[in-house]
C-alpha cells in the first residue's frame, strides 16, 4: 500500500444520446486501486466486456493479496511485485474477456478499454490498453501520463497527423489495441512517482471529448477545494453539458499526506499483514 | 445463433441452408439452394449483435437493395434481402470458383495478360458500382471470385463495414478495409470517394502480379502508415517482365493524392485497353511472325526469359510508357518484342484453363492483415528488464553487505543482554526451585541484585527492538529466531552462568534426552518459520511436514523418563491419541494453501508436542500419586491433641489462612499442627519407620513433601503437585545437567547461526510478492 493517504472517486454517466451506458468504473482504497474501461461491440456487450475488466482485474489483485492465487514463477520475474500483480490481473481480464466473446456470437466482437492505476509506496503504477487516459495533476499543471492506443493517434506520433486533425478524424474510434480482441494483448505498463498533492484523473473518452487537456486543468485548480466527490461529478457534468456524445466516466484520485494514524488504526496495522 | 450449426438445414426466404462457407465479424456465408429455381445460392446473415442495431439494419438493407439493382456480370448478383426468423440476410447468386488470392497461391506466377483481363472485369463492375454512388471500400484479391470460365466477380460491398462506418463514434478494433490495399484518405480517417477503390485496385494489382504486398511491416499500424507516408513502389522492380506502361500505370493508381490517380475506373481499363491494343499493334507490324510462334509457349517459360532483360531495357520500357501516358515525356525507346507473345497467349489461355474444383470463397471480413506478427506481452517494458534486473541483483549485494553485518550485531547484542540478565539473576536460583520460580525470579523477589536494574531495561529495549524490527522487510521474518535466540540466551545466564563451553563435551552428549530437548526447540523454531510464511511451496511444505513429524519424535525422546507411561488410565490413551492427532491436524494445515494455515498448525504443532510430553511424564505422575497413598496408608496419622488444637485457635484470629485450613480433612491430622521444620522432620521419621528400605533416598524430599502436601489438602491437590513436579522434572533435570553438557551454549549458538543464515536468505533470495 501507499505511504500517502489517497483519496479515490468514480463517477460514469450515460451522456446525453447513448440508450446504455458501456463505461464501468471501479475504485478501492483497500487495494488501492481505481479503474476505467470503456465496452464496445454491439448489443450488451460492451457492458459485459468492460464489466468483466473492472471486476476480474480488482479481484484477481484481491486474491495475490490474500495469498490465494499466486503469480506463476514464469510470469515476467524480472518486474517488481506490484507491476506484476497488475499486469496478471490485466490478463487474466483479458483471457475472461476473449474466452466470453468466443463463447457466443452476440458477445464475438466485443472488447473493452482498460486504464486501471495501483498504488505502492511511493509510487503509482498503471496499466493501460485502449483510449481511455490517466492525467496527472501536479502544480497547476497537467499531463496525460497514457498514450491512446488509437489509429488516429499512432498517426499522429508519426507525424502523419496533426492533433487537431486526429481530434476531427473518423479513425478517431478505430483502436490499435484493446482488451478481449486476442488472446494475448499488449499491455502498457507505466510507473511514476507521487507526490502529495497530486491529482489523478482516469477517463474515458467520452470525458476528453468534452474537456480539453486544459479545461480539466482549470477546473481542478479552481475547484481545489471541493471535496473530491463533488469535483469528480463536476467534471463528468461539464464534459456532458459541452459534448455528451458518449459515455462520460472519470475516476479521481487525490494523493495527499498521510495523516496521523489513530491508535486502534495502529494496532490493527499491527496484525494486518505485511505486503 | 450463428456459432452453432443451428441455422443448417433451416429454410430462409425459400432457400435451404445446406454449409457455412465463412464467417467474418459481421456475418456468416451459408451455402444453400433455393427450392423454387433448385439452384445453390448463397445466403449471407447479418451478425445477431448487429441486429438490434436499427441504423445498422437500415444501412444493410439499403445497400444491398443498391447492389440488386446494379445486375452486373462482374458483380455478385443479390437475389433478395430481408428479415427472417430474426435473421436479416441477403440472397446471392452462388458463385462456384475461387478467389484471386487463392488462385495466386496455388499458381504463384499469374501472366500479365491474364492479370489485365481479371482487372478489366473488375475495373468495369466497380465502374458501374461507382456510377451508382456506391464505394466498395474493401477492394483486395480476396474479395475477387473467379469464375469457372474465368469471370472475376465482386463481392462483399462493403455492407458492414459501411455499417460500422456510420456508427460513427462507436469504438472499433477494426478499419474499414484491409491494411495492405487501403487508401492513404481512408487510413487517415478522411473522406473517402469512387477513388479510393482505385487506390486498392491498384494495390491488388501490385500484389497479384509481383507477388508482394506493396507495402509490408511488423503490424498493421506500420503498414497503414506506409500507405500513407511511403513512396509509391515500383512493381516492375519486382516483376522484370512487367511492361513499363503497366508498373506506370500501377504507381498512378496508388498516388497518395486522389487527385494524381485515374479519376474513374472507366478511365482506368480504356487506358488498358488502349495500351494493349496499342502494343500488339507496333509488335505485330515489326515481329509478324514472332506473335504466332512465341504465342505457344509457356506463360512460366516467357515470364523466366523476362527476367533476364536488362534494366536499361526496362528504364526505355518505362520511358516509353510514360510518354504514352501523360505525353510529357519526349524520349522514344523501342519496344520490346518479348511482350506481345504473353499477351497473345495470356488472352489464348485464359479461356483453356480448366476450372478449378476449389471451394468456393465467400466474402471476408477480416480487416487485420493476415501475417500478423505475434505480440509478446509486454513488449514495452521488456527492453528496460535487463537494466531493472542488474540494478536488483546489485541492491541484494549492497543490502546484504550492510544489513547482515548490521542484524549480526544486534543479534550479539540482544544476546549479551540477555545472558547478562540471567547471569546477575543466577543468584536467585536454587537447587530445589522450580523451573518456573526461577524464569521469574527476579520480578518475583522484592529486592534487586547489582546492575539487574540496568539490565533489566536493556533487555526492554531490545525486546522492543526485536518487536520493531520485524516491521523492517528484510528483517521481518527473523524476528522468531531472535526472541527465541534472546530467551535461550536468558535461559543459559540464568541456570549456567559459569560453564565454559567445550566441543568434546558437546560430543558426548549429543544424543542425551537434554540435546533432544534442544533440537525440539530449534525443529519447532524451523516449522513455525515455515509457518509464518504465505503462499508455501511444495519443497516447503514437504519440509514442513516431515519437520513437525520430527518434533514429534523429538518431544518423545526429549520426555522420555525411566519409567514407562501409565498406559492403565484411559486419559493417557486418550493423550497420546490427541498427539497423533494434532500432528496430522498440524501437517494438515500446513499443506492446505488456506489463508489462516498460519496459527492453526502453529497450535496443532504445540498442542501436539506438549501431549507427547504429557504422555511420557503420566507414568511419573502415576508412580508418585500411588506412592503417597499407599504411605498415607500405611502411616497411621493420630488425631491432634486439645494442646495442639488451643494454640491454633489463638492464631486463629491472627491469620485467614489457618481458619481455612483447619476446616474439614486437614482439621482432623495432626501433622497440620505442627510448624514446618517439625513437619518435615516427623514426616521423614516416619517414612523411615513404616517404608524405610524401600523408598530410595533422592526421592525421600519429593515424598516427604508430597505427603504433606495430602494431608493439608487432600487427593486432588496431590495428584495437581504430583503433575507439577513431573513436568518440571525434565527441564529441572536439563538445567542440571545443563551444567555439565553446555546444553544452552550450544543452542544459544545453532540459534545464532540459524538467525544469520535466516537473514541472509531473506535478503538474497526474498520474492518480493
Amino acid at each position: 500500500m501507499s505511504t500517502f493517504d489517497i483519496e479515490f472517486a468514480a463517477v460514469t454517466d450515460i451522456g446525453k444520446i447513448r440508450e446504455k451506458n458501456e463505461d464501468n468504473v471501479l475504485i478501492s482504497s483497500d487495494l488501492g486501486l481505481g479503474v476505467v474501461a470503456d465496452g464496445m461491440g454491439g448489443h450488451s456487450a460492451g457492458e459485459i466486456a468492460s464489466s468483466i475488466a473492472v471486476s476480474v482485474l480488482a479481484e484477481t489483485i484481491r486474491k495475490i493479496n490474500s495469498g490465494s492465487m499466486q503469480i506463476p514463477e514464469t510470469f515476467l520475474p524480472k518486474l517488481a511485485p506490484t507491476e506484476r500483480k497488475l499486469l496478471m490481473a490485466a490478463n487474466l481480464a483479458n483471457a475472461a474477456i476473449y474466452s466470453t466473446a468466443q463463447s457466443s456470437d452476440v458477445y464475438k466482437m466485443m472488447g473493452t478499454t482498460l486504464t486501471g492505476v495501483l498504488f505502492d509506496k511511493d509510487c503509482a503504477i498503471a496499466v493501460h490498453v485502449g483510449d481511455s487516459r490517466i492525467y496527472l495533476y501536479r502544480e497547476g499543471k497537467i499531463i496525460q501520463i497514457t498514450t491512446d492506443h488509437s489509429l488516429a493517434m499512432e498517426h499522429v506520433r508519426r507525424g502523419l497527423l496533426s492533433k487537431a486533425d486526429a481530434d476531427k478524424s473518423k479513425i478517431q474510434n478505430v483502436l490499435t489495441r484493446a482488451m478481449g480482441i486476442k488472446k494475448n494483448i499488449e499491455f502498457d505498463l507505466l510507473k511514476f512517482p507521487i507526490k502529495a498533492g497530486d491529482v489523478l484523473v482516469l477517463c474515458s473518452d467520452g470525458l476528453y471529448k468534452g474537456l480539453t487537456e486544459q479545461a480539466i486543468a482549470d477546473i481542478l485548480s479552481k475547484e481545489k477545494d471541493l471535496p473530491i466527490v463533488k469535483l469528480c461529478k463536476h467534471l463528468v457534468r461539464v464534459s456532458n453539458e459541452r459534448d455528451g456524445q458518449d459515455n462520460i466516466s472519470a475516476v479521481v484520485i487525490k494523493i495527499m499526506q498521510p495523516q496521523k494514524v489513530s491508535f486502534g488504526q495502529r494496532v490493527r496495522n499491527l496484525f494486518s499483514r505485511s505486503s | 445463433m450463428l456459432d452453432g450449426q443451428s441455422l443448417i438445414g433451416k429454410e430462409i426466404s425459400g432457400c435451404e441452408i445446406l454449409t457455412k462457407v465463412a464467417e467474418g465479424g459481421m456475418g456468416a456465408v451459408f451455402k444453400a439452394r433455393h427450392k423454387a429455381l433448385n439452384r445453390i445460392v448463397c445466403v449471407k446473415i447479418l451478425s445477431p449483435a448487429l441486429a438490434n442495431d436499427k441504423k445498422a439494419v437500415t444501412l444493410f438493407l439499403t445497400e444491398a437493395r443498391a447492389i440488386a439493382e446494379l445486375d452486373h456480370p462482374n458483380i455478385v448478383n443479390v437475389y433478395n434481402v430481408g428479415k427472417e426468423q430474426g435473421y436479416y440476410f441477403i440472397v446471392m447468386s452462388f458463385v462456384e470458383g475461387q478467389t484471386l488470392s487463392a488462385m495466386l497461391k496455388k499458381e504463384r506466377v499469374l501472366p500479365i495478360g491474364r492479370v489485365l483481363d481479371l482487372f478489366d472485369g473488375v475495373l468495369k463492375g466497380l465502374s458501374v458500382a461507382h456510377e451508382k454512388g456506391i464505394i466498395h471500400r474493401d477492394i483486395k484479391p480476396s474479395n475477387i471470385l473467379i469464375t469457372p470460365e474465368g469471370r472475376p466477380k465482386i463481392v462483399d460491398f462493403g455492407i458492414a463495414k459501411k455499417v460500422d462506418k456510420e456508427k460513427g463514434s462507436t469504438k472499433t478494433t477494426e478499419l474499414a478495409g484491409t491494411a495492405y490495399f487501403i487508401a492513404p484518405e481512408q487510413a487517415l480517417g478522411k473522406d473517402i470517394d469512387t477513388r479510393s477503390d482505385l487506390y486498392s485496385v491498384g494495390a491488388s494489382m501490385y500484389y497479384v502480379l509481383t507477388g508482394h504486398f506493396p507495402y509490408n511491416g511488423k503490424n498493421t499500424i506500420e503498414i497503414i502508415q506506409k500507405h500513407i507516408n511511403e513512396p509509391v513502389p515500383d512493381p516492375s522492380k519486382l516483376r522484370t517482365d512487367l511492361p513499363g506502361w503497366l508498373s506506370l500505370a500501377i504507381q498512378k493508381l496508388m498516388s497518395k493524392n486522389p487527385d494524381e490517380r485515374f479519376q474513374t475506373a472507366k478511365e482506368v481499363y480504356t487506358y488498358f485497353n488502349k495500351m494493349r491494343a496499342e502494343e500488339q499493334l507496333r509488335v505485330q507490324t515489326m515481329h509478324g511472325r514472332a506473335t504466332v510462334n512465341l504465342g505457344i509457349e509457356s506463360s512460366l517459360k516467357i515470364a523466366k526469359e523476362e527476367k533476364h532483360s536488362t534494366d536499361s531495357i526496362r528504364k526505355m520500357r518505362g520511358e516509353d510508357v510514360y510518354r504514352a501516358i501523360s505525353s510529357r515525356f519526349t524520349k522514344p525507346g523501342p519496344k520490346t518484342p518479348t511482350q506481345i507473345p504473353q499477351l497473345d497467349e495470356l488472352s489464348a489461355d485464359s479461356g483453356n484453363k480448366p476450372p478449378k474444383s476449389a471451394p468456393p470463397l465467400a466474402p471476408t471480413q477480416e480487416l487485420v492483415p493476415p501475417k500478423e506478427v505475434k505480440q509478446t506481452t509486454v513488449p514495452s517494458v521488456s527492453s528496460a528488464l535487463a537494466a531493472i534486473n542488474m540494478r536488483r541483483q546489485a541492491q541484494k549485494l549492497v543490502q546484504l553487505i550492510l544489513l547482515l553485518p548490521l542484524f549480526l550485531a544486534f543479534t550479539l547484542a540482544c544476546g549479551y543482554v540477555f545472558f547478562s540478565l540471567g547471569k546477575i539473576c543466577s543468584t536467585y536460583v536454587s537447587d530445589t526451585s522450580s523451573f518456573l520460580y526461577a524464569l521469574f525470579s527476579p520480578v518475583i523477589s522484592g529486592q534487586m541484585a547489582q546492575g539487574q536494574l540496568l539490565y533489566s531495561l536493556l533487555a526492554v529495549v531490545a525486546l522492543v527492538a526485536i518487536f520493531a524490527i520485524s516491521f523492517v522487510r528484510v528483517y521481518s521474518k527473523n524476528s522468531i529466531l531472535l526472541m527465541a535466540f534472546s530467551f535461550v540466551s536468558y535461559l543459559a545466564g540464568l541456570f549456567t552462568p559459569d560453564v565454559t563451553f567445550g566441543a568434546e563435551q558437546i560430543s558426548s552428549y549429543l544424543f542425551s534426552s537434554e540435546y533432544y530437548l534442544c533440537y525440539l526447540a530449534l525443529a519447532i523454531a524451523w516449522v513455525m518459520s515455515i509457518l509464518f510464511r504465505f503462499n508455501r511451496t511444495w519443497p516447503e511444505r514437504i519440509l514442513g511436514t516431515s519437520l513437525i513429524l520430527l518434533c514429534g519424535v523429538l518431544a518423545y525422546k526429549a520426555s522420555v523418563l525411566s519409567i514407562p507411561p501409565n498406559l492403565d488410565a484411559a486419559f493417557v490413551k486418550i493423550l497420546l491419541a490427541c498427539a497423533v492427532l494434532f500432528a496430522i491436524m498440524a501437517i494438515y494445515y500446513l499443506i492446505s494453501t488456506s489463508e489462516h494455515s498460519m496459527i492453526l498448525p502453529t497450535v496443532c504443532l504445540l498442542a501436539s508436542v506438549g501431549c507427547f510430553y504429557f504422555y511420557n511424564i503420566s507414568g511419573m505422575v502415576h508412580n508418585l500419586y500411588t506412592t503417597t497413598m499407599t504411605l498415607a496408608e500405611v502411616i497411621p496419622m493420630p488425631e491432634p491433641t486439645s494442646e495442639q488444637k488451643k494454640a491454633l485457635e489463638n492464631e486463629m484470629f491472627l491469620t485467614v489462612s489457618a481458619r481455612n485450613m483447619m476446616s474439614g480433612f486437614a482439621a482432623t491430622k495432626a501433622i497440620n499442627y505442627m510448624s514446618p521444620e517439625e513437619k518435615q522432620k516427623t514426616l521423614n521419621e516416619w517414612i523411615d519407620r513404616y517404608a524405610g528400605a524401600l523408598i530410595p533416598e533422592d526421592a525421600r524430599p519429593i515424598l516427604v513433601e508430597l505427603l504433606s502436601v495430602y494431608y493439608m489438602n487432600g487427593k486432588a491437590r496431590l495428584s495437581f503437585r504430583a503433575w507439577d513436579y513431573a513436568i518440571s522434572f525434565p527441564i529441572y533435570n536439563f538445567n542440571r545437567n545443563a551444567r555439565n553438557n553446555n546444553a544452552y551454549p550450544f543452542l544459544v549458538i545453532v540459534l545464532f547461526l540459524m538467525a544469520g543464515l535466516n537473514c541472509m536468505g531473506g535478503i538474497l533470495f526474498k520474492e518480493d510478492l
